[in-house]
């Protein structure tokens, strides 16, 4: 299994940084996604991870290996792109040997692992078919097969689902996670899709322009988000604005929001300073909890809008002029129901209340 | 992938940059520098300009190039457009036939036309004897007339083609748009349909126009001493009382200078009107009424049946008993009995320098096209613009640039047959770099980037997966290039010598000395020869693999 370990890694195009200084650290045999709005930089370095781009500085070792000498065709890593790149004059056999092949592996041997690669993705019986005959999803796996065949001491995907229909995409997804768990394979994805990170993960690093806001666990870059973009990249979250009050105690400190309201939040930040907390709409509540010793802070709005999905309610509610809550009502009954128009006001334990840094360069 | 080595690339974009230097620019730069000498070789700015245009003898030239050439295009824009309109759009019967019947018109050399129609309508053609002896007559081929007859009947199949393509690229919604809008059909063709093909009419209008203005065969056999540009340079060049290479490159510059300014005419205009259209469902054939249909099927059929007559003339007459000019009814092997004796050289001439020509602009073009499409760099686009330059050059032009280059030491190529096959070689590389580039950008860089990275090194890649991929539009590029190499003759006629002539220059001789029979076997010979790899390439990749221009 292979560490990958990327150091101060610099990529730019003409004058515009596409990568401005990232490391991190992948552990042995986990799925770490890289995952970003598009133009974040994330595919330019999982190119450079692959060796198809060359860095401007910073280095990428595997275990202990310096790569950046190293040239891709001798590196050993299975690509998986966006675009499949299957190879349209060979049949799906050919395509899955092709790697074998280039390393002069033995015919019978190869007819052996490209049965057992095409068995692993659930190819059979395809593997004389040529990849125009077949669907996406199955191109797709066989651009898998075909990558992970040559036992590659890393495996690279590119938004592998992205040409996929939203039904294939889950199966696929969950095809990929199995195989990957299965050979305990190092493995960086890339996506634009949160939920397609969180649900895939291992370790997530949330990349914008050029650099990592974040890495964690999925449930660590829900639950603390590191700041302001990371919490709207990731899910929802209604963010406010306010200021920290003087004066309070313990792990709890007062904040006047802008509308007025006076809440108790994890304590953080100058009294005085004006701060961000976020608040994700399902822990928004219509009554507060009956937990002994916990504060509930509460807002007050009208209703705008309401779309009822049965499992769940999602309110719009304007809070102030220039401010509107979102809320999901989870297991709704009768009680729970509110009409456009209603006046409501909502509640929310004050743990749960995350701080917002603003990170750099946001205005 | 990676870029900062002297690898095999960088040894490929040097041979490449040297071989269009060497052959093209230099021999260019020396017509124009000439052009500019005087007859004692001191540098005298512009005085062959100046008596250019003082002697009617001399500017009536351009007079008569730029007036045929003009006339032309329009003719031809106007039969292939409605010519492709009517088939594309229209359920005329056999409209296979049509097409097919439209790209063999490509097949016969212009002057091979020319001279065809002479076979017809000549002084001792054919027809004029059959109505010579009910006492009528036609009015003769010769002159201006005859010449833009052949311009636009030998050229509108390259507007048909351009436009028929541009036609399969327009969805029907943009029609069935326009139409539920308001817009009566009329009007919808002049307001969506024919503002999307602007490119590829004036693409085609720009071929007719260069190929016209370059043609020295046609105005040479039916023009009767009608003076046209590529005329004269030949003839100033070629003068029996002493060249005059001086005047002759003025000449030359100034077919340069037209050629160009229309070239980029287009251009411009071109990337101006270039959308990007999306066709899921291509344009409906419509249905019509009965008249209409009669009257675009005769219509089509006619332009079609006039296309075909030059081909179908030669080889009928090939096989017709000859006296001299004049042919007579029935059956005969002589003329090729004839050719066999008297020419046999040209014959192998023509099929040996066109093969190893042909080879020579695959192998380049296909490492040149990879260079083009995938390292887009300053270097690569001066490259490309060099290379696409043979396009707008005439051969006589060519001809002239390379005799008088490779007439002295250090390099002497004059009188040799490597100096045809240059001239083969770097007028025709364009056909594959333009088709193989063209098919790259359609591979996905990924498929070669997925090749690297299982582990097989980036020229073994390049071999293993590219040139597969890229095999339709190297077969369409050769069949191209080996089409029009084949029956070259601007720049052969100035540059064969004694044992060298081809099959081109045998037959513009003997039709001179009055030899038709030969001149059509010769002709057939040719056209059939033209004709073969084309008619495999369409079995293979089909219609629209052969046309990837």
């Amino acid at each position: 299994m292979t560490r990958v370990q990327v150091q101060g890694v610099v990529k730019r195009f003409g004058d515009m940084p596409a990568i401005d200084g990232i490391s991190l650290e992948v552990r042995p045999g986990e799925l770490f996604t890289l995952v970003g709005p598009s133009g974040c930089g994330k595919t330019t370095l999982l190119r450079i991870i692959a060796g198809l781009l060359d860095q401007d500085a910073g280095t990428v070792l595997f275990n202990d290996d310096r790569m950046d000498d190293v040239p891709p065709y001798l590196r050993n890593i299975g690509v998986v792109f966006q675009s499949y790149a299957i190879f349209p004059h060979l049949t799906v056999g050919e395509n899955i040997a092709y790697g074998l092949k280039a390393r002069r592996v033995a015919p019978d041997r190869i007819t052996a692992k490209v049965a057992e690669a095409g068995h692993l993705v659930q190819l059979e019986g395809l593997l004389d078919r040529m990849p125009s005959q077949l669907s996406g999803g199955q191109q797709q796996r066989v651009v898998l097969a075909r990558a992970l065949v040559i036992e590659p001491r890393l495996l690279l995907m590119d938004e592998p689902l992205s040409n996929l229909d939203a039904k294939l995409r889950v199966q696929i997804r969950s095809l990929i996670r199995a195989v990957q768990r299965e050979l305990q394979i190092t493995t960086i994805y890339v996506t634009h899709d949160q939920e397609e990170a969180l649900a895939i993960s291992d370790t997530i690093a949330v990349m914008d322009r050029g650099r990592v806001l974040q890495v964690g666990k999925p449930w660590e870059l829900y639950l603390k988000p590191a700041n302001r973009f990371v919490a709207d990249f990731i899910g929802t979250m209604n963010v406010f604005r306010g200021r920290v009050e003087d004066g309070a105690a313990g792990e709890l400190r007062g904040l006047v929001t802008g509308f007025g309201e006076r809440w108790q939040v994890p304590a953080a930040g100058t009294p005085g300073t004006s701060i961000s907390v976020g608040v994700r709409p399902e822990s928004l509540a219509l009554e507060p909890g009956g937990n002994a010793g916990e504060a509930w802070n509460s807002l007050t709005g009208t209703v705008t809008e309401a779309a009822y999905l049965g499992a769940v309610v999602r309110y719009e509610l304007r809070v102030a002029d220039d401010l509107t809550v979102t809320a999901d009502i989870h297991n709704p009954d009768f009680a729970a129901i509110r009409l456009v128009g209603d006046r409501v006001t909502l509640w929310f334990a004050a743990s749960r209340a995350v701080l917002l840094p603003d990170h750099a360069g946001e205005a | 992938m990676r870029g900062r080595r002297r690898d095999l690339w960088w040894t490929v974009t040097v041979a490449a940059f040297l071989t269009v230097l060497a052959f093209l620019v230099y021999p260019l730069v020396t017509v124009l520098v000439t052009s500019f000498s005087g007859d004692d070789k001191r540098f005298v700015l512009a005085a062959n300009y100046e008596r250019f245009f003082t002697h009617r003898y001399y500017y009536s030239s351009i007079i008569n190039s730029l007036y045929l050439s003009t006339l032309a295009t329009l003719g031809a824009l106007l039969l292939g457009t409605t010519l492709a309109f009517a088939v594309a759009r229209y359920p005329l019967p056999g409209r296979p036939f049509l097409r097919a019947a439209a790209n063999l018109a490509l097949l016969s050399p212009p002057f091979i036309g020319a001279y065809s129609w002479v076979v017809l309508f000549g002084r001792m053609g054919l027809v004029n004897r059959i109505l010579g002896e009910f006492g009528w007559s036609l009015p003769t081929i010769y002159g201006w007339r005859g010449i833009l007859l052949v311009f636009v009947v030998q050229y509108f199949p390259f507007v048909f083609l351009l436009v028929s393509a541009a036609l399969r690229s327009v969805d029907q919604s943009i029609e069935d748009a326009a139409l539920s809008l308001g817009s009566p059909p009329r009007r919808t063709i002049r307001t969506a349909i024919l503002p999307i093909l602007a490119p590829s009419l004036t693409a085609g209008g720009l071929l007719v126009f260069m190929g016209t203005m370059a043609d020295f065969g046609t105005p040479m056999i039916i023009g009767e001493g009608l003076r046209t540009l590529p005329t004269l340079m030949y003839g100033e060049f070629m003068n029996e009382l002493g060249g005059n290479p001086a005047m002759a490159s003025t000449l030359g510059s100034l077919l340069i200078l037209v050629n160009t300014v229309a070239l980029m005419a287009q251009r411009y205009y071109a990337f101006r009107k270039a959308y990007n259209v999306v066709c899921i469902q291509p344009l409906r054939v419509k249905r019509a009424r009965r008249g209409q249909l009669l009257l675009l099927s005769v219509f089509a059929y006619a332009v079609v049946i006039v296309a075909l007559i030059p081909a179908l003339t030669i080889i009928i007459s090939s096989f017709m008993p000859t006296k001299g000019p004049v042919m007579y009814a029935g059956f005969s092997l002589q003329s090729y009995q004839t050719i066999f004796f008297r020419v046999p050289r040209a014959i192998a001439n023509t099929f040996g320098l066109t093969a190893l020509a042909v080879v020579l602009d695959v192998f380049l073009g296909v490492l040149v096209a990879y260079l083009l499409a995938r390292r887009r760099t300053r270097v690569h686009a001066i490259l490309d613009s060099l290379i696409m330059l043979a396009y707008a050059i005439p051969g006589t032009v060519v001809g002239v640039g390379l005799i008088v280059v490779y007439n002295r030491p250090p390099v002497v190529l004059t009188g040799t047959w490597v100096i045809l096959l240059v001239s083969y070689f770097i007028r025709h590389l364009p056909y594959p770099v333009r088709s193989c580039t063209a098919m790259l950008q359609q591979i996905d860089i990924r498929v070669e980037e997925a090749s690297v990275s299982l582990g097989v090194p980036p020229f073994r890649t390049f071999v293993k997966v590219t040139i597969p991929l890229m095999f339709p539009a190297i077969i369409s590029g050769a069949a191209l290039a080996w089409m029009t190499t084949i029956g070259e003759l601007s720049s052969s006629i100035l540059l064969y010598s004694g044992p060298w002539a081809t099959m081109s220059v045998a037959i513009f001789t003997e039709v001179f000395s009055n030899h038709f029979g030969t001149a059509s076997a010769l002709a057939s010979i040719l056209i059939v020869a033209a004709f073969v790899p084309l008619f495999l390439t369409y079995r293979v990749l089909g219609e629209r693999g052969a046309l990837g221009v």
